[in-house]
């Protein structure tokens, strides 16, 4: 017999146990297959300002779902998971682990704003976008990419001295990323560097990796911006309810509820 | 003395009627079933109205109060036509209070009756005391007692729409769309949000008819002032946890189940013919449309005509009809039944 809306049976629902017996029946095997429930039994209502609180989410809660970003989207033509009518219509209502489902592809965004042009009520797909990547990084569904933590090592050196010192950003994205700097390529570039680069600049790339260079007069900017950083992380954390969700886990991590993740 | 225009019904449109014909100086005799006028938006205590925003009791209570006042117009509350027979120019016709009224046309403004929720019983209403209709939403917000959830009287957190209910539905044969539904409960989730800005509303609907310029003012700024959000899901069932109501069905979007928790339900439902409209269809002896709503006579030539000449017909009596649209054909229909009166005179 055919199974109808086969399309609809997700594998992550299909549960088979390999050793079952019921009254006396081996059931194990294939014989075992059960189909979990897709029913969804509940809205996370804060799903929607949480991204709305997001630079590039704030107009997200306009949508009517007319599918004009999902037909113009350039990574849809080559990826047809990749729908951003569909992740805004999940936003807005709040089903969050459908969400979750697609929190692998969501970051193939290449930020054409095609869909920022189509659409009629100005939600700017793109933004919603980037706000649920950015939604999906805070809340800890998704590792940072590595790209994201050059973006950090990077702007945590310009905040802190006013300008990078290349050797320093490399040493410190590796570590973060916890590659080796012993890798074979890395060693014949800096073979290379060394046999090609005039001296004069290859003193000044010695001198600045021994001493790291400053701005001067630095240090009034550098508060001004560690403190509007400051601001807009604290914003977004609140917004996000972070801080609950850190002190929530805390108090399941305590005595009483070690060791399991008490979590439903 | 003119022979008075006999206008049946004192809603929107028959009001608007006999002021329309008092204004050119001519009489009229308003019957209404009820003892008093105004109608639905009055007997069923409407709140604000659509779209003007102004409340039922100021703007149909002033329509109420002009044709109270105006010598023109001998209003009999509490009666009914029980005979209707005569030409145009010629009807006579007997009241059920004793009357006997010598008439030159009729205008039928019988309007319309609200869809019994009970009809729907998989959607809980009169099974579960928190499923409420739009009527007895309007109701909660125009008696400023709020809106509250009548099993305990709690303030909702979730709130729940249902759009279509008894309209669009083969099933209980009510083909037709009734209108303004759809407007009606965008307005009404903004102000359960104004009231109630903790309580999340959600509308459940096949399609959303906000039509003409109610689009900007209720469905665009529902979502974007107000953050209402559609769902587009026709609801399977309303069943109860013993705590909540559960509303079941299928998101037709996301092509999966949902079986959400609600604190109240609403139904909003839609306009059935008038019930008595069988009886007013042999009364006054013209046809019905296959709906069970008074058919007119033509489209275009002669408006407002009911199938028997000199018998006019106004707002929702012949269809599902807004507020607005009621008053106008009541004006159209008034001045339908002065042409059939004094033809000669316009031609003069």
């Amino acid at each position: 017999m055919p199974i109808h809306e086969q399309s609809l049976i997700r594998p992550e629902n299909l549960t088979t146990h390999d050793q079952l017996v019921v009254d006396g029946v081996d059931v194990s095997g294939h014989w075992s297959t059960f189909i979990q429930t897709r029913v969804v039994s509940d809205y996370n209502e804060a799903m929607q300002d949480e991204i709305a609180a997001l630079p590039g989410g704030e107009n997200v809660h306009r949508c009517w779902q007319c599918g004009s970003c999902t037909n113009s989207c350039t990574v849809n033509a080559i990826n047809p998971e990749f729908n951003p009518r569909h992740w805004i219509y999940l936003v807005r209502i709040g089903m969050e682990s459908e969400i979750l489902r697609d929190k692998d592809i969501i970051w193939q965004c290449v930020s054409c704003n095609k869909c920022t042009y189509a659409c009629p009520r100005d939600v700017v797909p793109e933004g919603v976008m980037k706000a649920l990547s950015h939604w999906l990084e805070l809340k800890g569904h998704v590792k940072p990419s590595p790209s994201m933590v050059f973006d950090e090592v990077f702007s945590e050196q310009v905040f802190q001295h006013g300008k990078i010192e290349e050797g320093r950003v490399m040493q410190r994205f590796f570590k973060r990323t916890g590659q080796s700097l012993n890798q074979p390529w890395l060693i014949e570039m800096i073979k290379r560097m060394l046999r090609h680069l005039p001296v004069g600049m290859l003193t000044k790339l010695g001198l600045a990796t021994l001493v790291a260079p400053r701005t001067s007069g630095w240090s009034g900017a550098r508060a001004a911006i560690e403190e509007y950083v400051h601001e807009q992380e604290h914003k977004r954390r609140r917004a996000l309810g972070l801080d609950a969700l850190i002190e929530a886990a805390k108090r399941d991590a305590g005595p009483a509820t070690a060791g399991e993740g008490a979590r439903s | 003395m003119n022979k008075p225009i006999l206008i049946v019904g004192g809603g929107p449109a028959g009001l608007a009627a006999a002021h329309a014909l008092a204004r050119v100086g001519q009489n009229s005799v308003l019957v209404e079933k009820q003892d008093r006028l105004g109608g639905a938006p009055i007997l069923s205590g409407y709140a604000k109205l659509v779209p003007s925003g102004e409340w039922a009791r100021d703007a149909i209570g002033g329509m109420v109060d002009r044709v109270r006042n105006d010598p023109l117009v001998d209003v009999q509350t509490g009666a009914q036509v029980e005979s209707f027979a005569g030409q145009p120019g010629a009807f006579s016709a007997r009241l059920s209070n004793g009357t006997s009224v010598d008439a030159a046309a009729a205008i039928l403004c019988t309007g319309f009756t609200h869809f019994d929720s009970v009809n729907k019983p998989e959607w809980g209403f009169g099974t579960f005391p928190d499923v409420v209709t739009t009527t007895q939403v309007e109701q909660m917000i125009s008696s400023g007692k709020g809106v509250r959830c009548p099993s305990d009287g709690r303030k909702p957190k979730r709130v729940a729409i249902l759009l279509c209910v008894g309209s669009r539905d083969r099933q209980i044969g009510r083909e037709w769309c009734s209108k303004i539904c759809c407007t009606v409960s965008a307005n009404m989730a903004m102000e359960i949000r104004e009231e109630l800005p903790d309580c999340h509303v959600y509308i459940y609907y096949m399609d959303i008819r906000t039509y003409g310029l109610y689009e900007t003012k209720y469905y665009w700024r529902s979502q974007e002032e107000f953050k209402v959000k559609y769902i587009k899901a026709r609801i399977a069932e309303v069943t109860s946890n013993g705590e909540q109501l559960v509303v079941k069905g299928e998101d037709t979007l996301v092509k999966r189940p949902i079986t959400i928790p609600f604190d109240m339900v609403v139904h909003a439902i839609g306009m059935d013919p008038n019930v008595d409209n069988k009886s007013i269809a042999s009364t006054f002896g013209i046809d019905l449309e296959r709906h069970g709503y008074v058919a007119r006579g033509n489209a275009y030539g002669n408006t407002a005509e009911a199938s028997r000449a000199g018998v006019f017909v106004a707002g929702a009596a012949c269809g599902p009809e807004t507020i607005d649209d009621s008053i106008a054909q009541g004006h159209a229909a008034a001045l339908a039944a002065l042409g059939l009166l004094q033809p000669a005179r316009a031609r003069a």
